[in-house]
Formats: structure tokens, sequence, C-alpha cells
């Protein structure tokens, strides 16, 4: 009889729902949008997983919730923070690859670094909230902006060469204003697009400066599906890094798996 | 404002939303109190008489210091012997009213700390405990902040002195500079309170601040017992100090000791000792702002001390006479205030690093979390150097920047909740 865990990591902008066996391996995952009833969605998303797998709520073992909406999640038995829950599932993802020690995670309304110990603890960590300019929230308004979807924004970012457009300002309000000037110059969307990596790219490295990181980096969260994103990180960090195949997954997938180990430990 | 919190103030009948500003104070006691009571519900009995404080504190109706000669102080590097030395009594106004951090606004920049704006918003709008007219506001040059705030107009006529602080404390310069500005401030009393500073009069002073301080010292060394009473409390208890009756406030933290030693003896615990040890340092919580401890306390880790000028370092350390004379009194008054200062305003500053590790190991503690005012740019820059010193030697700390807005806690509680499950 196979045993099954969940992992739901509630977020600002979209929920992510890891549906694991007993040893470990991914059987289902899902990427829906939070929306305003996010605990409805929430439950949604996860029968919807279930279903697919022909499974039921009662072949569960164990949920943990994590990320923004974790304590209003009734159907989860515990919930944790999702800086404890993306260091576990970025170092079990990674582990057979890199020697992880850094982890930077870009999301919806904040971003963060978080230093793990060899075991995969959490050392240390970094977290950004006070500004909307470093995290996935000033793509989306960039996106808005250009009438380009976030999609293509990887693309685009490679069609610029040379220095990429400098956007200076450190609030995401005042920022939508220096963008819009710019485009009355007459920059290309191309430029500008690299430019908002690469003033986001600054912002995660002067916290990794403060921090101080070390090799090896894993860039996780939705904004690393961008390779524009990673291109210009690497860029501002003069670091590899490195992109797990679903980087939105990586912190649900580590509530999965703290699921999994607390049921061992009792 | 939790749910219970929330059905608290249904019960009691308090207004959520009244726009004058007593009420707005009266609503940030309650809740604070209310959190206090259904977050602890272990509290011990001598608890209630510090909580009682803060309940006479807004009550309209009181006005025990209405007559009585008031000097309101800003800093804990106002000597307090000096000014009961002088007949008068010294209440300590910086505060954590985020209505009186508002009120401030009117006169400092957005970006000023919020401690110091709401000294201003207390100052401005004349709002002193029990009905206080002080008959001056002590305001030192400790920090630029409370430095500028002082000569700011506002609507209150009660004098403001600046009392000239050094900015450094280990030159000969420096102390002699201190020493000269304490004799001054010893004859700006006189002559405020209309009362000499006599031999015996100071005496008595120090002794009455003495025996507040051996109650504190020995409070201080029973929470080495970690759980024996709430971090929150702690520096709920200490904080009354500001505003009490001195004696009373003495004899009351008497009593709440002999009972948490009695808890000891018979190892009643109030909390389980499993959870992570957090000493607290930076810029000081003063009720009601007691957010960070109150969140770290709800969300599984136990406060066990802090370096706070509110609260542990404001009465820690005591004055040692040699001989009781003007000629040897004075010169050890101004020694206590300044030698073990370990206020961010000095440069250098190594001692605060040194002693907050000396904490650390005596209360056995897990980590530290540094606690930032946003605007309290002393403590947001003195912050790197103590991170990185923590971090060297193998301690694990968490920094966090807050203001005094009572709600918007899920971020903080996310960083909280990950750094303590980093603990365990």
């Amino acid at each position: 009889m196979m045993e099954y865990f969940i992992g739901i990591d509630i977020g600002s902008s979209s929920i992510k729902t890891v549906l694991i066996d007993q040893n470990a391996s991914i059987v289902n995952f899902s990427v829906v949008p939070t929306g305003y009833s996010f605990n409805k969605n929430s439950e949604n998303a996860l029968l919807q997983l279930l279903s697919e797998r022909d499974l039921k709520i009662s072949d569960i073992k164990s949920i943990v919730s994590t990320g923004y909406g974790r304590k209003l999640f009734k159907l989860a038995q515990k919930n944790i923070s999702e800086i404890t829950a993306n260091a576990k599932g970025a170092y079990i993802i990674s582990k057979l690859k890199i020697k992880l020690k850094t982890i930077i995670n870009i999301g919806g309304q904040d971003s963060k670094i978080i230093i793990i110990d060899d075991s995969g603890k959490v050392q240390n960590f970094f977290m950004n909230d006070k500004c909307a300019a470093g995290t996935g929230r000033f793509l989306e308004m960039v996106s808005r902006n250009l009438e380009i979807d976030i999609e293509n924004f990887g693309n685009i970012h490679f069609q610029h060469h040379g220095t990429p457009l400098s956007i200076n300002n450190t609030c995401a309000v005042f920022a939508e204003s220096e963008i819009i000037s710019l485009l009355a110059e007459g920059h290309n969307k191309s430029g500008i697009i690299s430019g908002v990596h690469h003033s986001i790219a600054k912002r995660i490295s002067i916290m990794a400066n403060r921090i101080g990181i070390e090799d090896s980096v894993l860039f996780d969260g939705g904004t690393a599906l961008n390779k524009g994103m990673v291109a210009a990180l690497e860029d501002e960090l003069l670091k590899k890094i490195y992109v797990p195949e679903h980087p939105q997954i990586t912190t649900a997938l580590g509530a999965a798996i703290i699921a999994k180990e607390n049921d061992e430990s009792n | 404002m939790t749910k219970e919190v929330s059905d608290k103030l249904q019960e009691l009948k308090i207004p959520e939303l009244k726009s004058s500003l007593t009420s707005k104070l009266k609503n940030e006691v309650y809740k604070a109190i209310s959190e206090i009571k259904t977050t602890f519900q272990d509290s011990p009995e001598g608890m209630k008489y510090f909580l009682n404080r803060y309940e006479d504190l807004i009550d309209d109706q009181n006005k025990d210091y209405k007559n009585k000669k008031i000097i309101a102080t800003n800093c804990i590097y106002v000597p307090e012997e000096l000014i009961y030395a002088s007949g008068a009594i010294p209440v300590r106004i910086c505060n954590g009213f985020y209505a009186l951090d508002q009120a401030g606004a009117n006169y400092l920049p957005a970006k000023a700390c919020p401690l110091v704006r709401s000294t201003i918003g207390m100052i401005d709008n004349n709002y002193y405990p029990f009905g206080a007219e002080p008959l001056m506001v002590v305001n030192p040059s400790s920090c630029d902040q409370k430095k500028k705030m002082g000569e700011i107009q506002t609507k209150s006529n009660i004098p403001i002195y600046l009392l000239e602080t050094p900015p450094v404390k280990d030159s000969d310069d420096a102390r002699e500079y201190w020493l000269k500005s304490i004799i001054r401030f010893k004859s700006i009393l006189e002559k405020t309170s209309r009362q000499k500073i006599t031999k015996s009069k100071l005496k008595s002073a120090i002794n009455k601040i003495y025996l507040a301080q051996n109650e504190f010292r020995r409070f201080n060394n029973l929470r080495k017992n970690a759980g024996i009473i709430s971090g929150t409390e702690a520096i709920t208890v200490i904080n009354t100090y500001f505003f009490d009756d001195i004696e009373s406030w003495t004899t009351h933290l008497n009593l709440l000791n002999n009972e948490l030693e009695k808890k000891i003896q018979i190892k009643k615990q109030l909390n389980s000792t499993d959870k992570p040890r957090i000493i607290l340092t930076g810029s000081p919580s003063i009720f009601p702002n007691i957010k960070i401890p109150l969140l770290i306390e709800k969300h599984g880790g136990i406060v066990v001390n802090d370096d706070f000028c509110s609260s542990t370092r404001f009465l820690y350390d005591t004055i040692a006479v040699d001989e009781w004379n003007m000629y040897d009194m004075i010169p050890a008054i101004a020694e206590r205030y300044l030698k073990p200062s370990t206020c961010p305003n000095l440069s250098p500053n190594k001692d605060r690093g040194r002693k907050l590790i000396e904490t650390i190991k005596e209360f056995n503690a897990n980590g530290v979390v540094y606690q930032s005012l946003a605007g309290c740019h002393l403590f947001e820059i003195e912050s790197l150097n103590i991170i990185s010193l923590l971090r060297q030697s193998g301690i694990p700390v968490l920094y966090i920047e807050v203001d005094y807005s009572p709600e918007n806690t899920g971020q903080i509680i996310t960083r909280l909740e990950a750094f303590l499950e980093s603990l365990t």
C-alpha cells in the first residue's frame, strides 16, 4: 500500500501543490492562481491534483501548508514557514546535482536569500518585503505597461545587445514612471525589459552582499522560469546559477517532504 | 488583533474607533493588556499590579501627579537620583504609543524614528501620566533626532532642557565634559524645583533607586529559569518604572519576585523550557509597543532577556559611592550613567557586543532577535557590526525592522517562525 503526502504553498500570486509518495518521488503537482478566496482555491487545487491520480483525500497520510495563506488552510495538519520549506525542497531537489549553499527566491510579493548548512538546515536568511521593486510583482507591472506577456520576457531580454538600460528607482511605483519616460525617449521594449531584469538583479545582489553568499547558488520561485532574469542575476552576482526544472514548486515540495518526515518521526 | 482579543474588547465594551487621542491611547493599552492576558494564561498573581498601573495611566480621573513637582525625562542618560534629590519625581516619557507617533508625525519627517515622534507627540498634546504638569522636559543630546526634536516649537510651553551627552565614553575629555554637564544639570534642577540638592537628600535618593535596582536585579536573575515569566510580561513590568511611584514599584516587584521564587522551588514553570530562548537587542520595545516580544512568544520562542535602554539596561547598573560627600557622589553618578552605557550613540561601542555575548551565555540563549525601529539610524547602522560579531561567535541572529503600526504583522511572523524553526 502506497503512502502519500501533500505540500501546499499558498503564495501571494499562486498556489503550488505537490503530491509525493513514501519514496519522496513527485506523483503530481499543480500551479494555480491564488485569487481572492484562496482557501477555497487551495482546497480545489488539492482535490483536482488527487482526482488526476484517482486518489481521495483519505489516501493522504499528512498535509503541510506553507506560504502566506498557510495558517488559514484547514485541511493541513501542520503549517511551516516558507523559508524552512523552501530550504528543504531546494536541498532535496538539487542534492544529486550541486552542493547547495545559497537559495535565491523571487516571489510575488517578496524576495529572499536563504543560506543553508551541509544538512540542508536554514543557517541564515534575508527577506525583502518592504518594497515591490525586487519582486515578481514588479515584472507583472512592467508586463502591463509594455503589453507583453511575462512568458515572453526571457526571449525579448536576449534581443537587446549592449549595456542594459538603467532603471535606478528603488520603488516600483516610481520605477514605473521611469519606464514610461524611457518609452517616451524612444527606447525599445527589449532594452527596457533587460533593464528591468538587471534592476531586480542589482537589488538581489545588494542583499546577497549583505548576507554573504556562497556557491552553489540555486534560483527558484516562478520568476526563475524567466531566462532573462536568470542571465541578469548571473551577471550581477558574477556566479553560475542553478535553476531546477520546476522552480515554482520547490517550496511546496519542501512542505510535502516535511509532512513525510514528521509522519516518520511520530 | 487576534480573534480572542477582539472578543475581549467586545466584552469590555471598548469602542474600536473613536477619534479623540485619549480613546486611541486607551484602546492601545487595553489591546496590549488583553493580548498579554490571553497569551499568558498562567501569569503570576504579582503581574496584576503592573498591568493595573497601565489602566491607571490611561484613567483620565487619576490626577495623582497633578500638583506634584514632575520632571519629564527622555532617555536612559538622565540621572534620576538628582531629580529625586531636588524634591521632584522623574517621569520618563519616551513611549510606545502608535497614536502619539502619528501625532508626532506633524513635526518630524516620515522616515524619522517612531520613538522620537511619539515623544514629541506626547509633549505636543500635553498628555502626561496622572495629570502631571512637568516643570521641564530633560532632553539629552544622545541621538540626533532627539536633540533636534527638542528645538521644535510645539503647542506646549513646558521648557525643554538639553542635557549634553558626549559621543564618546573612553576619553578623559569626554568624561570631563559629561561631569560638567551633570554639575550644570544639578544646578538647573535646583532652580527649577526650587530646592537645594543637599548631601543627605542625594544620599537618600541614591539609596531609593538602589533598592529598586536591587529588586530589579533579583527579577533579572530569576529570568534565568526560562519560562518562569514571559519576556513580554517582564518588559511590561520594567516599563512601569517609567512613571510609577518608585517605592510602590519596588514593593510590588519584591512581591512578584517572592512569588516567582516559590514557583521555582516547586518547579512550576510557565512554559516548557525546550522552547528556543531568545535575547532581544536593538531599539527598545516600550509598552504598549510589545509587538516583537509578543510575536516571538506567541510563535514558539521565549524571550529570556534584552539589552533595551527601556528595560534591562535601564536599571541594571548601580552607583558606586565611596564616601557620601557631594564631591564623591556627583562623579559617581556621572560615571554610572556613562561608563556602562552601550548606547549606539557612542563610538566606538565595543562594549555592546561584548555585553551581549555575556548575556547570551549567562541566560543560555539559543538566538538573538535584533530589532531596529524604522528610522532609528544608530541601531540600524550598528546592526552590521553586531550581527557579524554574533555570527563569528556562532550565534544565530534575526534582524527585524519594525514601526509602531499595530497590524500588518504577517511578514514579520513568517520571518520569526522561520528563525525559530531553524533553532529547533
